[in-house]
């Protein structure tokens, strides 16, 4: 390999991009301003959501129990109602998402330490909002628990703790506000990082369609030489982009940043690489840019959100959709970027995945190496 | 006679269910100034791109410089200079940053780098613009840059596919200056054209029609080739003369050229007081009626008729 033509490649493609407007604003703009969007409409937060009470019990600690669920934000008491009949006449309406009923029990067993006898009915066709709802109140049914027994152990004479190892809930770490952002953000960075990836498929595209790679082929350039010139300008672009997103995360989001920077920093490179690895099996299989464009989507941006478990979760998935997720780039990265920014978790747990993505990226580059012939038609 | 430096035996190319280059023998001796020439579709463009070493072969064999083209494709390239008939090169570039890419990429020794590009610049009088955007050149300084470019490494052989074509006249003028310079300093040249007024340029021509080598010799013997002479007629009535003069005997075909007729006769002397006699039979006026010498455009179209019979 000459490091001549390597340079010659790159240095072209990064004058490429500086005068390009257009290409130098999807490359350094698109993702942070995705990013923007995204975020917005993808985490909206659920709040005042509006639910109906069919008190069964009646009782000043049932009142209490109803007043603590709607005391904040985020669920609303729409109405008290008399009849379960009432409940699917607000349901029906679309005028409730999720009604509670409480149980004529609920004061004494609670208070007996025999449990809660509460249900609650979701509206099947909101699963969001009815989701968001039993999470709800289930969390402040548990808070509702801890403050209301302490008063009634303290009067039994107990300790509260006597209580804790029969609490076997799931909780809820590292993301203790339960705010979808979070998580997502982190793992959106993938996605962002796909426009670089597309770049590369369209630049190829772009040489076959104004005919410079006619005059390439010309060339005693080699296929590695062409390929890897291709894809470094675009994976120090992408590496801008790894150090203004989380910059970006941090000021507007306020995510927190718990790992290593410089560790971040070293596994997107590596995630780039493997990315941008698709994007230039792409190049080398596609014509035309628009064409080139269709398929990134397909094959970056769509399984980067549905299969990588950013949104949805793997394990949820499918068995085939499942292995499938593990040649995704994105599947390991979204792993990475959540473990560095909010656990902060460093290289003796991350380097499983990494050692994958990097893999990836040498199968992909090796495809595109090995179809990639110095050939018109 | 040297070996010939290009060699192609019963070249042909498919595509698809078309067959763009049929059976072609080339030859073509080191030093020369070849023209390929023939109408759109004859497979001039498929002939030079196999040459360069950019298509695959279906059948027959090639060779260029001494390597075989299906064999050792890759050592043909730094022997070649290969200009694609669109402009290829990269428009965002300066000419000067695009002299630069190819020159890196064909290894162009460091210590000759600027002695070439502005040698280069200057031969193809693109000095004054060597910091303009290719993309904002006009058309004939971009085949010029491009010309540029596919000399930086000083190949032997030069393969041209329709330099000139989309080029005004004085452009074009220029171009062909720069090609017999080149030529005169011993670069083998394959240039492809449209325009049979370049093919008389050229020390040896060779017409291709539907993918195969109809005629392969020096221009003066092409026209030679051609039974019959010339007669201008500028005729009033361009229709009617036209259909007058096909039914005179001794008149081999008739080409329209501009305002005026072109007429292939068997002896011009004895068939010019004829025409003029038929002409006035007929009522039929001119402004000039005169003996012309064949051109390289009228002796191809008549072969090309030929064939097409």
């Amino acid at each position: 390999m000459s490091f001549r033509h390597l340079w010659a490649v790159t240095r072209k493609e990064i004058q490429h991009i500086l005068r390009d407007r257009a290409t130098l604003i999807l490359v350094l703009l698109t993702p942070t301003a995705m990013l923007l969007i995204f975020a917005y409409s993808l985490t909206v937060e659920l709040q005042h959501i509006p639910i109906a009470v069919l008190d069964y019990d009646r009782g000043a600690t049932s009142r209490d129990f109803v007043q603590q669920i709607t005391a904040g934000d985020d669920l609303d008491l729409y109405a008290q109602v008399a009849s379960e009949d009432e409940i699917e006449d607000l349901l029906m309406r679309g005028e409730i998402k999720a009604a509670l009923i409480i149980h004529p029990d609920f004061s004494r067993d609670l208070l007996a330490l025999r449990g809660m006898p509460l249900q609650i009915i979701i509206d099947g066709t909101e699963p969001e909002s009815g989701g968001f709802a039993v999470d709800h109140i289930s969390w402040r049914a548990e808070k509702f628990i801890n403050t209301a027994l302490s008063d009634q152990l303290q009067t039994m004479g107990l300790a509260l703790d006597t209580l804790q190892p029969l609490d076997l809930r799931v909780r809820t770490w590292f993301n203790p506000s339960l705010k979808p952002r979070n998580d997502v953000i982190p793992g959106m960075i993938s996605i962002m990082l796909g426009f670089p990836a597309l770049s590369v498929a369209l630049t190829l595209a772009h040489e076959r369609e104004h005919g410079t790679m006619e005059q390439l082929m010309a060339t005693p350039i080699t296929r590695t030489e062409l390929l890897l010139g291709k894809m470094l300008p675009y994976i120090f672009v992408g590496l801008v982009n790894v150090v203004l997103i989380p910059l970006f995360a941090i000021a507007w989001f306020h995510i927190s940043f718990n790992g290593s920077f410089l560790l971040f920093f070293a596994l997107s490179a590596v995630f780039l690489f493997s990315i941008l690895g698709v994007g230039i099996v792409i190049g080398v299989f596609i014509r035309t840019q628009a064409a080139a464009l269709a398929l990134s989507f397909l094959v970056i941006f769509f399984p980067g959100f549905f299969m990588t478990g950013i949104f949805f979760p793997i394990s949820s998935m499918p068995e085939l959709v499942r292995m499938e997720s593990l040649f995704l780039p994105g599947t390991h990265y979204a792993i990475i970027t959540r473990g560095v920014f909010l656990p902060g978790v460093g290289l003796d747990i991350l380097w499983p995945y990494t050692v994958m993505m990097f893999g990836l990226g040498v199968v992909f580059v090796g495809i595109a190496a090995l179809f990639f012939r110095k050939k018109l038609g | 006679m040297t070996s010939p430096i290009i060699l192609t035996q019963a070249l042909s190319r498919d595509f698809k269910e078309t067959r763009a280059v049929d059976a072609l023998d080339l030859s073509i001796q080191p030093g020369e100034l070849f023209g390929l020439v023939g109408p759109d579709g004859a497979g001039k463009t498929t002939t030079l791109r196999i040459l360069a070493g950019l298509l695959d072969i279906t059948e027959g064999s090639g060779s260029v410089a001494g390597h075989d083209l299906s064999e050792q494709p890759e050592a043909v390239k730094p022997k070649i200079g290969y200009m694609a008939q669109r402009f290829s090169m990269y428009g965002e570039l300066s000419v000067h940053e695009n002299l630069l890419f190819f020159a890196d990429l064909f290894d162009v020794p460091r210590a000759e780098m600027a002695e070439r590009t502005s040698r280069l610049l200057a031969f193809a009088g693109l000095t004054a613009f060597t910091g303009r955007r290719a993309d904002h050149l006009s058309g004939g300084m971009q085949k010029k840059l491009a010309l540029a470019c596919t000399l930086i490494h000083q190949p032997e052989i030069l393969l041209l596919d329709e330099p000139t074509t989309g080029v005004d006249p004085v452009s074009r003028r220029e171009f062909w200056h720069i090609l017999s310079e080149l030529h005169a300093g011993g670069t083998t040249i394959l240039v492809s054209t449209p325009y049979m007024d370049e093919a008389d340029r050229c020390s040896m021509v060779g017409l291709m029609y539907a993918g195969r080598l109809i005629e392969c010799a020096p221009p003066a013997r092409i026209r030679a080739k051609i039974e019959g002479e010339m007669i201008e007629i500028l005729p009033h009535d361009w229709q009617a003369a036209q259909d007058l003069l096909r039914t005179l005997p001794g008149v081999f075909e008739v080409q329209t050229y501009g305002e005026s007729l072109h007429v292939l006769v068997d002896k011009a002397k004895k068939r010019l007081p004829k025409i003029k006699k038929a002409f006035r039979k007929n009522k039929l006026t001119y402004n000039g009626l005169r003996p012309a010498p064949l051109r390289m455009e009228e002796a191809f179209i008549s072969l090309i008729r030929d064939l097409e019979e």
